[in-house]
């Protein structure tokens, strides 16, 4: 009696078991990551794994992704772009070719954004990048099956430099320090028009990335008499020994990023030598809106939470709505939900804004609120919150 | 714009960053010149120099004369377990040396990465201010780096000039197999090249951790830098190193401050390009059938 009494509960609790799993996940589904995971971008590359990671995880903790009958649990395939072209385009074709993947998030920067396109467009493989380059959105492809969820210069670099002019009306010339590649050759034009537009003069001098000593650079351009430094889309680990060398040569002027994404590591790095330092962010991480995902950054890594991090939890909860309102994995059935979605309220930024048909031709660029941030001691300021131009 | 101040400033930076690539240089010339090993895992070794100061100094907090010899003893007493496993392998075998150092170059990074995370951060300095003398303006740790290279290579010198182990590295590294003969035990003599030239590659790291940032994946750059400067030198030429670094500090900070970082990086690797077609063994070094 007792004997079938706990072959009949051992089977209730196998039966149930198994009913609960079939409840939470008929199948799994993963998403592709190309990100930097080794090299001077690492920490980005990781910020985004793990933005896109913690979004992954909430949805499987409420019992997996519900679309067309069935429940997904969600996953991710990341390979590693080492924050360049080529290894870009190896990663991409392993994820479409390989593994049969149909979303795709990153990758970071305009070399690898640029490289992935000829492989995901044609596969009509959805992808969401960020990277400045304009090409990324404005190509033969018309942005088909790709979105930027990021802003890039175009987006934020009138707002910031008129900002500037106003917070600071001493500034006359503006000195920007720009990576001798893709990122920054797309930075340079649009942020020289607008400083020009509002009547500053501007000095523009390149670096090689994977450069630490940006000495003689920095007093080549100080010896232009600039009053301002705008790092604009150096790596944090190239921003934070440009904030701390250019005070070691003396500077007393304003140093300033109207780009890239990210402070405190800029801090770590720089020191008490960071004071005053002025920065573009995409997060206030006091904002109330902001506190559940920097708790779950704490709970599940280490380390500090850089800009990344907001960027790819946004775009996975939006990518994820999309899916749930197509009720397909079609990509391009998901493609034109993530278009609807205009107005959607998203976590992080409130209501959420596509962009671009005036600059790229097409709605594919995310318009997101963006901060600028001053150290000031110990802690870091929202000194003033801004908003894209379409 | 050039002012005399200007000019002055270019001679300081030029001897801060040659302060920095001959202290970085001088443990991978010295592996070379005695046993012929490229190593390739120079700038993890010069990482993990970095942490160990990172733990000696700023977590503990012992005393920076303390920590900072400390810190590089202690990776270097470490790491001869990989004398033993994976350098000794490798001795007199240039080529090979290249290949497996590279792979074990690349184990030491990604551990460090599962150890510690990517993110770069700053080690602190005893002295982080600014001097201004008539007008120049030179950072304290630089002059601390500048002092302590060369020390380092005047230590270095005395030790392979005057004494009894010196002369024995000297004269295993000019023909290995009469200094056997002589009575020369290569076995002791590799360990205890190894354990130097290391230590200067972590003491190196700590300072450039110090310098410039702290991460796994920090040591590509000083092991770049000093693959030029013993390439321009002459591989195992410790005069060599010095004339290296030199000439590297003062043409990157003067072509960088007049003309940019472009032309820089271009007429460095240019000059060792050239180097290797017209002069390989360098421009203090000697050629192999000598």
């Amino acid at each position: 009696m007792q004997v079938t009494s706990w072959a009949v509960a051992s089977a209730l609790v196998v039966a149930s078991a198994f009913t609960s799993v079939a409840a939470r996940a008929d199948e799994d589904l993963k998403l592709g990551v190309i990100a930097a995971l080794s090299g001077g971008g690492t920490a980005w590359g990781l910020g985004l794994q793990r933005g896109v990671q913690i979004a992954l995880d909430e949805v499987n903790a409420s019992g997996g992704l519900k679309v067309g009958g069935k429940t997904y649990k969600l996953g991710l395939v990341a390979y590693d772009d080492q924050y360049n072209a080529a290894q870009a385009k190896t990663a991409v074709d392993r994820l479409v070719q390989q593994d049969g993947i149909k979303f795709i998030m990153g990758p970071i920067g305009s070399p690898g954004a640029l490289s992935s396109l000829s492989v995901t467009q044609p596969a009509k493989v959805l992808q969401f990048v960020d990277g400045y380059a304009p090409g990324i959105l404005k190509n033969d492809f018309n942005a088909a099956y790709i979105f930027r969820v990021d802003n890039s210069n175009l987006e934020f670099s009138e707002r910031i430099v008129t900002w500037i002019k106003q917070a600071m009306p001493e500034v006359r010339k503006v000195g920007m320090i720009v990576p001798n590649d893709a990122t920054g050759q797309a930075a340079v034009p649009t942020l020289t028009a607008a400083y020009k537009k509002q009547g500053l003069d501007v000095w523009v001098d390149f670096y090689e990335r994977g450069n630490k000593e940006f000495t003689p650079v920095l007093l080549r351009m100080m010896a232009q008499n600039v009053d301002l430094f705008d790092l604009n889309s150096a790596s944090p680990g190239d921003a934070g020994l440009m904030v701390k060398q250019v005070r070691q040569i003396g500077f007393k002027g304003k140093v300033l990023q109207a780009g890239g994404a990210g402070v405190d590591e800029i801090v770590a790095i720089a020191g008490p030598l960071a004071n005053g330092f002025i920065k573009y962010d995409v997060v206030d991480e006091a904002d109330a809106r902001t506190k559940p995902l920097v708790d779950a950054y704490a709970r599940k890594f280490s380390g500090p939470m850089n800009g990344m991090v907001p960027i790819y939890y946004n775009a996975t909860q939006i990518l994820l709505e999309a899916m749930r309102r197509a009720d397909s994995l079609d990509t391009t059935k998901v493609r034109d939900e993530v278009e609807k979605l205009q107005g959607w309220n998203t976590q992080l930024y409130g209501p959420l804004r596509w962009g671009g048909q005036v600059s790229y031709g097409n709605n594919h660029q995310i318009m997101l609120p963006f901060y600028m941030k001053q150290v000031d001691g110990k802690s870091i300021r929202v000194l003033s919150t801004l908003q894209p131009v379409d | 714009m050039l002012t005399p101040l200007m000019l002055g400033q270019v001679v300081i930076n030029g001897i801060s960053l040659s302060a920095i690539y001959i202290l970085v240089a001088l443990g991978f010339t010295l592996l070379f010149g005695i046993m012929r090993v490229v190593n390739f895992a120079h700038g993890s070794f010069a990482m993990l120099g970095g942490y160990a100061l990172f733990y000696f100094y700023g977590q503990w907090e012992l005393p920076y004369l303390l920590a900072a010899p400390l810190a590089a003893a202690s990776v270097a007493v470490a790491s001869l377990v990989l004398e033993r496993l994976v350098f000794r392998l490798f001795y007199q075998k240039m080529f090979q040396s290249m290949i497996a150092l590279l792979g074990l170059d690349m184990a030491i990074t990604f551990t460090a990465l599962l150890v510690w995370n990517p993110y770069e951060r700053s080690v602190p300095t005893p002295l982080d201010g600014v001097l201004s003398v008539s007008g120049l303006i030179i950072p304290e740790d630089k002059l601390v780096i500048t002092g302590v290279a060369a020390v380092a290579l005047l230590a270095f010198w005395l030790f392979t000039r005057f004494t009894r182990h010196g002369l024995a590295l000297r004269a295993a590294s000019q023909d290995l197999e009469i200094a056997q003969i002589q009575g020369v035990d290569t076995t002791r003599l590799y360990r205890l090249a190894f354990l130097i030239a290391i230590f200067m590659a972590a003491l190196a790291g700590g300072f450039y951790a110090q310098t410039y940032s702290l991460s796994p994946t920090m040591g590509e750059r000083p092991l770049l830098m000093a693959f030029i400067v013993v390439i321009l030198g002459g591989m195992g030429s410790i005069p060599g190193v010095a004339l290296g670094g030199l000439l590297l500090g003062f043409s990157e900070s003067a072509l960088s401050t007049f003309y940019g970082s472009a032309v820089s990086t271009f007429v460095s690797f240019g000059v060792v390009f050239l180097l290797l077609i017209f002069r390989p063994w360098g421009i203090l070094g000697t050629p192999e059938h000598e």
